[in-house]
């Protein structure tokens, strides 16, 4: 073998090696660096001029558009409490008080991101619209059929899912210890 | 296998440079696209898009609780003047993104006391009407992004009118 030949090698190797390490490395979606709560995880430093260039192309994979902190904290999960991967074909309980925000929601996704054609056209649960108990919980099922009562979000069946806690303009004491604050729990009840 | 300490460097070298490389593409070639996907109203106008769903997400991670209104602008001719109306009652926000999705600008419309305000974006040095609010940048191509948040998925055909009134335009005179 001639010398340029081993460099002709090496030369393809690099470039490939180089483009699935940056594409490995920024395929975390919102999940990977920065805060974890449970389940949850997010960035503080997701719309900022300050983000380092890893973040900012992981968060154009994951959440293009995404807005600062202050404005919007955005929480992905894609386990439940136990760890175990969030799967279509089960039953979830997710419940939580209410949230230190002036608006929150939680949105189903598919792995990629995407929201899923599911009959009753439901992809999110609100701070709007679920109904508090005497003791100020929520409670959401999420889970293939619809459940005999309560409100539901729908999972579809042979597939695994992530959801996105949007939180709008969060409360200061949220921001200031965000790692420690009550999230929503997810908790598997059957498959 | 003495003679591959040479090339196995040079592979090395490659590799860092090009996932480096990569790295610092990715936000300007994700933007780019997303820029043609709502750019197709056209550029430096505002398009009042209909909620996200299965079979409409231009983006990743749409939020389906959202009435997003997009205006995707190129500054090379001039500046953009986005004039925002808020609506009463109601979580909505005018967020700036430059081509590596950068945020070059947020106002929700409690800070904005309920008020329509207009944003005037402009690179470096373009002139601008006196005295008008203005976000400069240092990147000809971005998007500036209308968040509306409905209290329910059928408000949104009553609140046509009043999105409408969120316009993006190019600036031609500077008085």
């Amino acid at each position: 073998m001639k010398s340029w030949h081993r460099y002709a090698i090496m030369l393809v190797g690099g470039l490939a090696v180089g483009l699935g390490a940056a594409w490995a490395l920024t395929g975390g979606g919102m999940r990977d660096g920065g805060v974890e709560n449970g389940p949850w995880s997010t960035s503080l430093g997701y719309g900022t001029k300050a983000t380092d260039a890893l973040t900012r192309a992981a968060v154009a994979r994951g959440g293009l558009l995404a807005l600062p902190a202050k404005e919007t904290i955005y929480w992905s999960a894609k386990t439940d409490a136990a760890g175990a991967k969030l799967d279509g074909d089960c039953r979830y309980s997710l419940s939580g008080t209410s949230l230190d925000a002036r608006w929150w929601s939680v949105t189903i996704y598919d792995e990629a991101g995407y929201l899923v054609a599911n009959p009753a056209n439901i992809w999110s649960v609100n701070g709007a619209n679920v109904a508090l108990d005497a003791k100020g919980a929520w409670r959401v099922t999420i889970s293939p059929e619809k459940p005999k009562q309560g409100a539901w979000l729908p999972g579809t069946k042979g597939q695994p899912f992530h959801l996105t806690l949007r939180m709008y303009n969060p409360g200061e004491a949220f921001r200031a210890d965000p790692a420690r604050a009550a999230l929503p729990h997810i908790v598997k009840e059957g498959c | 296998m003495r003679r591959w300490p040479g090339p196995l460097l040079f592979g090395i070298v490659v590799a860092a440079a090009t996932g480096y490389a990569a790295i610092a593409y990715i936000p300007y070639g994700l933007m780019k696209v997303v820029i043609e996907r709502l750019g197709q109203g056209g550029v430096n106008t505002m398009s009042y898009g209909n909620l996200a769903n299965p079979d409409r997400q231009p983006v990743v991670r749409p939020s389906p609780d959202l009435a997003y209104s997009s205006c995707p602008y190129d500054l090379s001719a001039g500046p953009v003047a986005i004039d925002v109306t808020p609506v009463p009652g109601r979580y909505s926000s005018l967020s700036i993104f430059d081509a590596k999705t950068d945020v070059i600008f947020v106002r929700n419309d409690v800070e904005a006391g309920g008020k329509p305000f207009r944003i005037i974006v402009a690179r470096d040095g373009q002139a601008v009407p006196a005295g008008a609010e203005t976000v400069r940048t240092s990147h000809d191509r971005g998007i500036a992004l209308i968040r509306l948040l409905l209290k329910d998925p059928a408000e949104i055909g009553a609140l046509e009118a009043l999105r409408r009134q969120s316009r993006c335009t190019a600036v031609t005179k500077l008085k």
